[in-house]
């Protein structure tokens, strides 16, 4: 084979297998790279046009060539000297080098010295090269996606909605769902705005023809949630189960709340042997109290009772008397009660009576994978009965709409304040518009909106009116959608700043996924917010309300992946502990966690090490803690180095697992992405499937597995250097629980980086690995909240930009609102280039 | 498996679906309504799409004998009793090459052009997040979408937010969460909440009395069109890319003010009593057949005659600990061994029970001089065959007479070696399926994408 035929077999193999190579283990593969390193450029990097020239032609155009054109790069003819002509390669290149993905494993390197000069030295011509030139990217119109019309209605109308009940999901982009380009409009999202404008005008102003339907609801206890304590800080103390919902009273009126307690596999209500005693509040007033169980006639089913039921009548049991009790005793849980209009906490559950057995304490018993025959009676779990579902029915007997938030919100005056109507009528409908669009109202804004407040009124009066108008607010495309108009601008390419109520719009969309509010719209219509120091004030009072807490529910839950907790499913078989109470307590720990840290404006980095988190009694077990006690959170320090920031939450160690087995890929997969930013290339088609456990007599671990997966070249180009990172996270199992043997073999936690230079043994020293890199780490925070701010994706020209909101927040430790700040001051935040 | 009351509790089939229902209906007694102009001669044309995720066990699914007579697979046997009304076509491809050529993102790129024919694109290219083409489904709703009130449903059984984050890498979720396209740049959402469909169906008044649903009928009328007038205004000095959102969300204005017209024509009709589904119920089989029960609905009350349905989104990773099958769908489908294909055939099979259970309440409800299912033309299969995700040699079914127009109880094999076409990458592409449905449907098309001429079924 001819030395070029020889490249071009190496570079296809390179192609073909992928390109994702950060880390290998392979030790024969370092001691190739070892005995290969050249001569050149075994020391320093010199910064200079020559040495880069020297260096890819050392070590990268064997492949990137004019002739090969591997990956679509053509080093060799690509210009050093100035880099800014093709910058959108030269990032390429660079962003090639951040994941130490090239030269792939078995191709000479420089040494690390000299490889991380010449990355340093590229991003520097690079961003010297941008200086000169403005391109802030254009983000087209863009439609407010689920959390933010859910928000805007609450800002708008002191309204609290169930937004996902509403509207349909949105889809995600780069990661997020608040991207332009992928929030698009069908029918059925036209018609479901239709349809919420309807029931939110009508919540909103307590339209008092609203009847029972409108918003009943049935709030339903998840099966697997287990009801042994209080539930919720919500619930009364000395409570036991049951459940606590903010409902939404739409009238003064009365209300059916109806009790259904949880059923066993074999529809029969569980633990009713003994009487309990149920208590149902509205606002911390107890409205009702009841009694049920132990009353049961006849002759109960048998305990191996296998579900082919034979009525009465038959000489078998269960009797019919029996039967109907345990299926039908809680059709008495109903109360009728009044309540008045607003949303009020509802909670029912029942008083605590339970005790703890003497002698040694049994574990729980595992549910829905447990056989049936022995679970007639009583919830295979060890505890007492619990509530399925509370159901709020009504208004009946309405007596009028109420004092809501709502209504103060919305009727600055009202029919009776003053002769005029119509003037009144006006007054509000400017004061939600201006709110609603986001501007100054003009009067043509107002005469669309007066024949349907007459309408409205025709119909119904004022409060009718009012309704109408609200309702044909709310599916405006100016409410639906944030719409930047075109301007002329003084610089070379075009770009110009957006107007101050444009950026007001962009500020809280991306502070808080809702629209501006007052002060932010008047500083706004007064042109101030273009002033930086301005600007700066008001991202800090922002920031400082409670409104930022949607960085941690949009932002930080999508980033983190933490949104998939709620789609996790744990083998019941292998995971009987896992219920509903810990997927909520991993949700929670983290969010509390990330909602310290920005409260607290801690530096980014601490994410990947802090040396705290919050936990509740469930969590506390789980991990292994002890002395916390009751279902409160509270903020403990760790007393080992097992846990540490967020690789050690249960939360995003489930997210990335199987159902039934840890996945060191997909762990990996989430580091690269989340953290070094730095994602694997997608696996190409036709993957060979990886191979199953091994016969009962050997058994063999995740880690073994994946060893044999990557014998394969195809795989082995991908995952030779991504499943260490994985590996070293092999020390919790597929729900986040500690473990130090994987089915009775040791759990070997040890992987060594690419340059075999930094071996590390668990998640401790993995911790000290990603430390080490907290520049690129803040580049990676950098990039996903600048993504998230714009809601586009990044493009080659945003690169410089990220690097410089990095660089800058460097200053001030990298804390939050110095990355936060920097994000907005930066040009494709404040600036727009017009439709080319 | 776990036999509980609930198999044969008539009560829980009630408190799954809601308050409570008309039990002739469950029975299937009530004769569909269908539009003026029906008569035994010319029965209503009707097209169904029902997609499973992440492949099949293919050699548990592919009758191992072909033609007439056939007989059933593992995976295909709940099918068995609607042989008369089955076509399965095995071997057929869509365009390899294509797929192949950008390495990633097989899920969501199959599950695309399962229906469209196309290649979707990555992030960013041309200016959107996403770029396919029309899917059948909806070239069949412009036609057959005229006379009925709903042009199409699109329904799923897996809610697009657990998939939240990223899909498949450079792809948008999209591409994963539906396999119905309005047009390139206009991929439909999948409804999954029963009650959410029963909305769209009757409306969100809570009820069907007349006079009601004319009123909001008429409001909406009037609103919508204020907003068109005032999106005109809006749209005027707007360049391209930004007049393209309000495009669309004057599209779907005017889409909705056809459907309030057609609904106003047809307010008085009867509609079968039906109450409101509570929500999305607790088991899969469960919301399965509740969803399957609201399409019979639908195509029963002529509210559409297109519906696509996908029984999880592309991708999914849901379990069936009920079945024995605890370990995860999509990474079932990567593991090689004899327990993980265990589990993998009973998702399988499970699925093909839920979608007898379709056949069943089709068969049942009479139509014309025939019931739904001799007249309708469905889809059962996926867009890519199995755990290696290959594109090629995909389960496809055809179930339903399609009005006299589809030969039921034959097997088909396409391609030189159907029964062992793991690594054959020529074949008959997918495409030319559609073409020939299409035309059974009244719809000519010259080409779809990769086709390469009509499928002789």
């Amino acid at each position: 084979m001819g030395s070029m035929a020889r490249a071009v077999a190496i570079c296809l193999a390179v192609l073909i297998g992928g390109s994702g190579v950060l880390l290998t283990r392979d030790a024969r593969l370092h001691a190739q790279t070892a005995t290969t390193t050249p001569h050149s450029l075994s020391t320093a990097f010199a910064s200079d046009e020559t040495a880069a020239r020297t260096l890819l032609d050392e070590y990268c155009v064997t492949c990137h060539n004019q002739r090969l054109l591997t990956g679509g790069l053509a080093l060799d003819t690509l210009e050093v000297s100035n880099v800014g002509e093709a910058a959108e390669q030269w990032e390429k290149v660079v962003q090639k080098l951040r994941g130490d993905m090239m030269p792939p494993p078995g191709r000479p390197r420089p040494v690390r010295q000299a490889y991380d000069g010449f990355r340093a030295w590229l991003e520097a011509e690079l961003d010297r090269a941008a200086e000169g030139t403005l391109e802030p990217g254009r983000v087209p119109t863009h439609r407010l996606n689920r959390a933010e019309y859910t928000n805007a209605i609450r800002d708008l109308l002191r309204l609290d909605i169930d937004g996902q009940a509403l509207l349909p999901a949105d889809d995600t982009g780069h990661g997020f769902d608040n991207l332009a380009g992928t929030l698009a409009v069908s029918p059925v999202l036209m018609e479901r705005y239709l349809s919420a404008a309807q029931r939110i005008s009508r919540l909103a102003v307590g339209d008092e023809t609203i009847g029972p339907g409108f918003t009943s609801r049935t709030y339903v206890v998840p099966m697997n949630m287990t009801q042994n304590d209080r539930m919720s800080e919500d619930l009364p103390f000395g409570s036991r189960g049951g459940i606590a919902v903010h409902h939404r009273f739409p009238l003064d009126g009365e209300y059916i709340l109806r009790i259904r307690l949880k059923r066993s596999v074999y529809e029969y209500i569980v633990n009713l042997d003994e009487a309990h005693e149920l208590e149902v509040r509205i606002d911390g007033q107890r409205v009702a109290q009841f009694r049920v169980g132990g009353e049961a006639p006849g002759k109960p089913a048998p305990v191996s009772f296998s579900g082919t039921f034979v009525a009465a009548g038959d000489a078998g049991f269960p009797s019919q008397a029996w039967d109907d009790y345990r299926t039908g005793a809680d059709a008495q849980l109903v109360v009728r009660v009044p309540a008045r209009a607003g949303t009020r906490l509802v909670t029912a559950s029942f008083r605590d009576r339970s005790w703890e057995q003497e002698g040694v304490r049994q574990p729980p018993l595992r549910e829905y994978g447990a056989t049936v025959t022995e679970t007639t009676d009583t919830s295979p779990r060890s505890e007492g009965p619990g509530l399925e579902s509370l159901a709020i029915d009504g208004p009946y007997a309405v007596t009028g709409p109420g004092t809501t938030p709502s209504r103060d919100r919305i009727f600055l005056c009202g029919p009776t304040d003053t002769a005029d109507q119509l003037a009144c009528a006006k007054s509000i409908l400017s004061a939600v518009t201006r709110r609603a669009y986001r501007r100054p109202v003009t009067d043509v804004d107002i005469a669309s909106l007066l024949p349907f407040y007459e309408s409205g009124y025709a119909a119904s009066g004022f409060d009718g009116g009012i309704q109408s108008a609200l309702e044909r607010i709310l599916i405006d495309p100016e409410f639906l959608f944030r719409i930047e108009r075109d301007r002329a601008s003084g610089t070379a390419g075009g770009a110009y700043a957006v107007s101050d109520l444009e950026l007001a719009s962009r500020l809280s969309f991306f502070l808080w996924s809702s629209i501006p509010d007052d002060e932010l719209l008047d500083i706004a219509t007064r042109g101030l917010l273009s002033d930086v120091e301005v600007l700066e004030q008001q991202v800090r009072r922002m920031l400082g309300d409670a409104r930022s807490r949607s960085l941690v529910d949009n932002f930080a839950s999508q980033w983190l992946s933490l949104r998939r907790v709620a789609g996790i499913t744990p083998d019941p078989n292998l995971f009987p502990d896992f219920d509903e109470n810990l997927r909520e307590a991993f949700r929670q720990e983290t969010e509390l966690f990330m909602e310290s840290q920005l409260a607290e404006d801690a530096s980014v980095v601490e994410l990947l090490d802090a040396d705290y988190t919050f936990v509740n009694e469930r969590l506390a077990r789980h991990y292994g803690m002890s002395g916390v006690v009751g279902n409160r959170f509270r903020r403990v320090r760790f007393e080992d180095d097992r846990r540490g920031g967020l690789l050690g939450h249960g939360s995003i160690l489930a997210v990335t697992s199987y159902g039934n087995r840890t996945s060191p890929v997909l762990r990996a997969k989430w580091v690269l992405e989340t953290v070094l930013g730095t994602p694997p290339p997608p696996p190409p088609p036709d993957i060979p499937p990886l191979p199953g456990p091994g016969p009962a007599d050997e058994p063999r671990t995740v880690r073994e597995r994946l060893a044999q997966h990557r014998q394969s070249s195809v795989c082995a180009a991908c995952h030779a250097p991504m499943d260490p990172l994985g590996f070293a996270l092999e020390n919790f199992d597929a729900i986040g629980r500690w473990r130090t043997t994987d089915e009775t073999i040791p759990v070997d936690a040890s992987a060594t980086l690419a340059d075999g230079t930094t071996r590390f043994d668990g998640p401790a020293e993995l911790r000290d690995v990603l430390r080490a890199r907290a520049p690129q780490f803040v580049e990676t925070v950098t990039e996903k909240l600048l993504t998230y701010a714009l809601g586009r994706g990044l493009e080659h020209y945003d690169r410089p930009v990220v690097r410089g909101i990095a660089r800058a927040a460097a200053a001030n430790d990298y804390r939050w609102s110095s990355l936060l700040l920097e994000v907005v001051k930066s040009p494709p935040f404040r600036m727009r280039r017009p439709e080319s | 498996m776990i036999i509980t009351r609930k198999a044969l509790s008539r009560r829980t089939v009630l408190r799954g679906i809601g308050a409570t229902v008309a039990l002739p209906l469950l029975d299937g007694m009530i004769p569909a309504l269908t539009a003026l102009g029906q008569t035994p001669a010319r029965p209503v044309k009707r097209f169904g799409v029902v997609y499973v995720p992440n492949g099949v066990v293919i050699d548990r699914w592919t009758p191992a004998t072909a033609g007439t007579g056939f007989e059933f697979s593992p995976i295909l046997k709940p099918l068995e009793p609607y042989r008369q009304q089955l076509l399965v076509l095995t071997g057929l491809t869509q365009n390899v090459d294509g797929l192949t050529a950008q390495s990633g993102a097989v899920h969501g790129r199959c599950a695309t052009k399962f229906l469209t024919g196309a290649i979707p694109r990555p992030f960013g290219q041309e200016g959107s997040d996403f770029l396919a083409d029309i899917s059948i489904d909806q070239l069949v709703a412009r036609e057959l979408g005229r006379q009925t009130q709903l042009g199409s449903l699109e329904l799923s059984l897996e809610s697009g937010d657990k998939g939240a984050g990223t899909c498949d890498g450079g792809y948008s979720c999209t591409y994963s969460h539906t396999i119905a396209w309005r047009g390139p740049r206009t991929p439909l959402p999948m409804e999954h909440n029963p009650r959410v469909v029963f909305e769209r169906m009757f409306g969100d008044g809570g009820s069907t009395d007349p006079s009601a649903r004319r009123e909001r009928m008429q409001r909406n009328a009037s609103l919508l069109d204020s907003v068109r007038e005032k999106v005109t205004d809006l749209r005027l000095g707007l360049g391209p890319s930004d007049a393209r959102k309000l495009s669309e969300y004057l599209d779907a204005v005017r889409d909705i003010e056809r459907r309030i017209q057609r609904a106003e024509e047809q307010v008085d009709r009867e509609l079968p009593a039906y109450d409101q589904p509570a929500g999305v119920p607790g088991t899969f089989a469960e919301h399965a057949r509740l969803m399957f029960d609201l399409q019979v609905l639908a195509y029963q009350s002529d509210l559409t005659r297109v519906i696509t349905f996908m029984v999880g989104r592309e991708f999914s990773s849901r379990t069936y600990p009920e079945v024995g099958a605890p370990g995860g769908h999509h990474p079932l489908s990567h593991e090689d061994s004899a327990a993980s294909r265990e589990q993998l055939s009973r998702i399988n099979i499970h699925h093909a029970e839920q979608f007898a259970y379709y056949l069943q309440r089709l068969d049942a409800t009479p139509d014309g001089d025939g019931s739904l299912l001799d007249h309708l033309i469905l889809y059962y299969g996926a867009g890519m065959a199995e755990g290696d995700h290959q594109p090629w040699n995909l389960p496809i079914v055809i179930a339903g007479g399609g009005a006299g127009q589809v030969t039921g109880d034959r097997h088909l094999r396409f391609g030189s070696d159907s029964t062992a076409t793991r690594s054959l990458k020529g074949g008959t592409p997918l495409a030319n399926l559609h073409l020939s449905v299409l035309e059974k449907l009244g719809i000519r098309m010259g080409a779809i994408h990769d086709s390469t001429g009509r499928l002789d079924i």
